[in-house]
């Protein structure tokens, strides 16, 4: 485990596009070891852009700004390296694919990020029979296809089951709330929290809804208006928002109302 | 007229018609030169085991000798008395009882040499019998015709897969199968071997309750060039098809996928649909699907058809990179997947674990 003192994640000065539109305007995030934060946000205000240039998806372009994990520049990085590194991204979306099944994929993914022991004999079985449980997945889906015909709800549960197999430094939750039923979000809140609490690892949860937030907590709340962080804060943020919305919002940090 | 005289006589076969739309004739001819019927054809070696290697069980038997060569189509004089013909001593009987039973599934190992080698398979499968049966086909000779031909007995159950690992050469291979009332038939087809391959595969649900189920996973590479036709005759009542045929194609190679389905007047109830997918692994590879439909009877219950072509989706690679897998693992991952969507309908567990064990080597190669 790291012990030194640079934060989990470091976004400094982001600014990034997709065909030309400008879509992140100059973000500045820090999350530090053992520590939760939340993006909220309207619908286009480039949360999920923020998620997904994190992973290193290859469709988006960095114009300026720079990434680090634990200190090391991320910006060099495949997706499938900054994976290895110990990022994790639960997509909004995530993808189907047929013919794979899941309990293939999970060995194959524990095995690229973990190293093929941590994927072999009883001690995955283990920890996967433990994850499961915990999850309320039954052990008829190991033998179904990844995400085929998975209802949303499954797919989240399954998107958090790999989180607690893959054990990451740093896990980026987008929207993993929704299509979640209440029980849904505090069974993978539960999960959540196992993987980050009382360790140095860290994660960013991107929600609209402050319901989540309530059974992790976060340590800060980032609150995101067109392409940048307009506001941060402590947890109650979270609730100020969802009382009074985003106009509100905007009107106080046009004031110069400052969240701390 | 026996078989060669047959042959000789046959008008060439239109290269306007479905079947021999890509590879004509002359191509996949031992010698191309279509007037020649080669007379040094081999015998291949042809053995009858489990796929675990345990002892038959009772009421199963692989004999050589007389084929029945009924049920085959008419209307393709040309491979028929040409197969016929170079088959003469290279006849094998599948004999399976009524109500057999094996929880494990059987292989006839098919192993050629040589320049020329062929053989006619006859399947004799007896009412009720619950069959899982791999037809794998090996060796080095650069030429190989084969002919399977035969019934399944009253509701019988079968699952029924040719694997095609010849190293290289040509691959010529006829098959018809008659599938009588309320019985069940699994046809699948994996090939991943021999440098051309002409196939032409015809399923006849002749008794109403029939139930047809196509599967195709093909994987071309190099410069391949791998051709299955499949006609599927629905003519009786109450009959159902499925066909799904998914082609994998990298290197220069290409990979033609033809489907007939015929829907005959008085076929009330018949409920068909046939599915092409080629996944194109480079640039140069060519992928060439053309579903038809013929029907005849207004009152079905459904005859669709669809094809379906792309590249490795992007989306699936950032999904699987983002779970630490490379570009290359991913890419073979991804290619697994789609023929393994087909080839895990083949049959049950173990076939299934045979099956992916065969295929192992050749998608590493593919996704690199």
């Amino acid at each position: 485990m790291v012990s030194d003192n640079k934060p989990i994640l470091e976004v400094k000065g982001l600014k990034v596009g997709i065909e030309g539109t400008p879509i992140l305007k100059g973000i500045d995030l820090m999350i530090p070891k053992g520590e939760i934060h939340a993006i909220m946000g309207r619908n286009g205000s480039g949360k999920t852009t923020t998620a997904n240039v994190i992973m290193g998806h290859p469709a988006y372009e960095i114009e300026e700004g720079e990434m680090f994990l634990d200190g090391e520049s991320l910006d060099d990085m495949e997706p499938w390296e900054r994976s290895r590194e110990g990022v994790f991204l639960s997509f909004q979306y995530p993808q189907s694919i047929p013919g794979l099944q899941v309990g293939n994929f999970l060995r194959k993914s524990v095995s690229s990020v973990r190293g093929e022991e941590a994927a072999r004999g009883s001690e995955f079985r283990e920890k996967l029979t433990s994850a499961m449980e915990e999850l309320d997945i039954p052990k008829s889906f190991l033998s179904r296809y990844v995400n085929d015909g998975f209802s949303g709800g499954e797919k989240k549960r399954f998107e958090i089951l790999q989180l607690m197999l893959l054990q990451p430094r740093l896990a980026v939750l987008d929207e993993t709330d929704s299509g979640l039923d209440i029980d849904g979000i505090r069974t993978v809140s539960k999960g959540i929290n196992s993987v980050v609490r009382g360790t140095e690892n860290g994660a960013l949860i991107i929600t609209h809804y402050s319901r989540i937030l309530e059974h992790v907590n976060p340590d800060r709340v980032h609150i995101m208006i067109g392409g940048k962080i307009v506001a941060s804060g402590g947890p109650s943020l979270a609730n100020l928002l969802e009382d009074n919305g985003y106009d509100w919002l905007e009107e106080q940090v046009e004031k110069g109302v400052d969240f701390e | 007229m026996d078989a060669s005289s047959q042959y000789l006589s046959a008008d060439y076969p239109d290269r306007a018609d479905h079947l021999w739309r890509y590879t004509p004739w002359k191509k996949i001819h031992p010698t191309g030169d279509i007037s020649d019927i080669p007379s040094d054809f081999s015998i291949p070696e042809v053995s009858l085991k489990t796929i675990d290697g345990s002892t038959l069980p009772p009421g199963i038997s692989l004999d050589r000798g007389d084929a029945d060569s009924e049920g085959l189509p008419d209307e393709e004089k040309i491979t028929k008395s040409f197969l016929e013909a170079v088959t003469g001593d290279s006849k094998f009987t599948l004999t399976v009882a009524p109500k057999f039973k094996s929880e494990v599934p059987i292989i006839i190992e098919i192993s050629t040499s040589g320049t020329f080698c062929s053989a006619h398979v006859c399947l004799d499968i007896g009412k009720l019998a619950e069959l899982e049966l791999v037809t794998v086909v090996r060796g080095t000779c650069k030429w190989f015709g084969m002919l399977r031909t035969g019934s399944t007995g009253e509701g019988a159950i079968t699952s029924d897969v040719v694997v095609n690992r010849l190293e290289h050469g040509k691959l010529l291979r006829v098959e018809s199968i008659s599938i009588p009332r309320n019985s069940q038939f699994k046809a699948g087809t994996v090939s991943s071997g021999s440098t051309v391959t002409k196939a032409d595969l015809r399923y006849r649900m002749f008794q109403p309750g029939g139930n047809l189920n196509v599967l195709g996973s093909i994987l071309s590479a190099k410069e391949m060039s791998l051709d299955h036709h499949i006609e599927i005759y629905h003519d009786s009542p109450e009959t159902f098809s499925r066909l799904d045929w998914n082609s994998a194609c990298g290197g220069s190679s290409r990979t033609v996928g033809t489907g007939m389905l015929r829907v005959s007047k008085g076929s009330n109830g018949a409920d068909a649909a046939q599915l092409f997918q080629n996944l194109l692994l480079s640039r140069d590879a060519q992928a060439d699907s053309i579903p038809e439909l013929e029907v005849s009877e207004h009152d079905v219950v459904g005859c669709g058809h669809g094809t379906a072509s792309g590249p490795v989706d992007e989306d699936q690679m950032f999904y699987l990179a983002s779970r630490g897998l490379s570009p290359n693992e991913s890419k073979s991952t991804l290619i697994a997947a789609f023929l393994n969507s087909t080839l895990s309908e083949m049959g049950g567990e173990r076939m299934h674990g045979w099956l992916v064990s065969e295929l192992d080597s050749d998608l590493t190669e593919l996704g690199d």
